[in-house]
């Protein structure tokens, strides 16, 4: 076993206290708990963030900016929402607004769009990783939204629409309107 | 005239929630409709593209920034937790993370096995004659319920140890963490060395752990050597 398993090992091990419990204990003002909050959920908030703005260093300001909206605002969360819900929301808001911030080609950084001809490319996974990522930041951020809830957070249609505040029904129309738009892109660059 | 594109289906089929009797419609509509079928396809590819890709790390120093933007009155609370779960990959900590570790086991095995030479005088940290006759430099009475018993702190010329002996109705670990260093220990009575610690922190902080639950915490002050 690595250094690096023996800590995750570790982690996992001090991790089973369950979200509600640590919440509980965060406004009692254990910062120890909100400390096991921060290692549990800045993987996931991470990673949001950074398929919502595709910029590392964005994204690493938008998570550290959730966690102290988290911290500050610990008093207004409703324990009837799942704390994760209510974190995915504050990050996909944040991303949303960091997107807002950013200077033009910045924000349309998704269209410096590979000019090869698809037939000369010969696309492997790593091609194919490059033009998913490029064609996420074309479609508009709350079909982005969606995508990253459902295929990177690995939400069910509920968990997302208790999250955008939205029917099933609309989270789903929604989906779907992202997936064949992004396969339109691919399609049109040649990669689907 | 053809048919619509059963675009819902074709949705459903890849989340996996078709029932028997969308799968068959969606069956049909296939055979006949080639651009369902290219359709399908094409959203297949993009789902499968979108869930390979793969997580990532987030930086390393995220977690420390994180604690570090906290409002400073809450800050010092955290500082030495921060030090022990936000070290890199690779780090010296994790280092020390397994020297600790492998030191314990090694500890366990020769009490164990109940040969050799005795435990204590493996790392040379426990007990002897002069100059390595360890001497407790602090202590701490713990009762959470299910634990209770006594944690020492002891140094000799060979470093600190951290002596344990407590009562536990269940294997017991205690996490031991200061300035930076961190190593986890298994109860409920053993001792061990702590290689690397001392150095710069004044203080030892001890998370009692069962059955993967935090069950209590103390704190073990370390003196400056003279």
């Amino acid at each position: 076993m690595g250094p690096t398993n023996l800590l995750q090992s570790a982690r996992y091990f001090v991790e089973e206290e369950d979200d509600g419990s640590l919440v509980r204990r965060c406004r009692d003002g254990d910062l120890k708990a909100f400390d096991r909050l921060v290692i549990r959920y800045q993987k996931p908030v991470y990673n949001a963030a950074l398929r919502m703005l595709r910029n590392p260093e964005d994204a690493r300001d938008v998570a550290q900016t959730v966690f102290l909206k988290v911290f500050e605002h610990l008093e207004q969360y409703d324990p009837n929402l799942k704390f994760y819900s209510w974190i995915y929301r504050i990050a996909l808001n944040e991303s949303v607004n960091a997107l807002g911030r950013l200077r033009p080609h910045e924000a349309i950084s998704g269209n410096e769009i590979d000019q090869t001809p698809g037939l000369e490319r010969q696309l492997d996974s790593e091609q194919t990783r490059h033009a998913i990522e490029q064609a996420l930041m074309r479609i508009q951020p709350e079909q982005r939204s969606v995508v990253v809830l459902r295929h990177f957070l690995h939400l069910s249609y509920e968990e997302m629409g208790a999250i955008l505040e939205l029917p099933e029904k609309t989270v789903k129309s929604r989906l779907y309107t992202a997936r064949q738009l992004l396969r339109d892109l691919l399609l049109q660059d040649g990669v689907c | 005239m053809n048919e619509p594109v059963p675009l819902e289906l074709i949705h459903a089929e890849i989340d996996g929630e078709l029932e028997a009797h969308q799968r068959a419609e969606l069956a049909r509509a296939l055979l006949t409709d080639p651009d369902a079928r290219a359709l399908r396809e094409g959203l297949r590819r993009v789902c499968t593209a979108l869930d390979g890709l793969e997580a990532v790390e987030p930086p390393p120093q995220l977690h420390s920034s994180i604690l570090a933007a906290l409002p400073a009155s809450v800050r010092p609370a955290l500082a030495q937790r921060a030090a022990w779960w936000s070290a890199p990959a690779g780090g010296w900590r994790y280092a020390a993370l397994v020297a600790g570790l492998l030191v314990t086991g090694a500890l366990l095995y020769r009490v164990g096995m109940g040969r050799g030479p005795d435990a204590n005088e493996l790392a040379g940290t426990m007990s002897g004659s002069g100059a390595r006759t360890p001497v407790v430099v602090d202590s701490v009475t713990v009762d959470f319920g299910q634990v209770n018993g006594q944690v020492s702190l002891q140094r000799s010329a060979a470093g600190l140890a951290l002596d344990l002996q407590l009562n536990a109705s269940a294997p017991v670990e205690v996490l031991v963490a200061g300035d930076g260093q961190s190593l986890r220990v298994r109860g409920p009575r053993t001792s061990v060395a702590l290689p690397g610690f001392g150095a710069g922190a004044q203080t030892l902080d001890l998370t009692f752990v069962m059955a993967g639950r935090e069950i209590g915490s103390a704190r073990l002050k370390i003196p400056a050597e003279r």
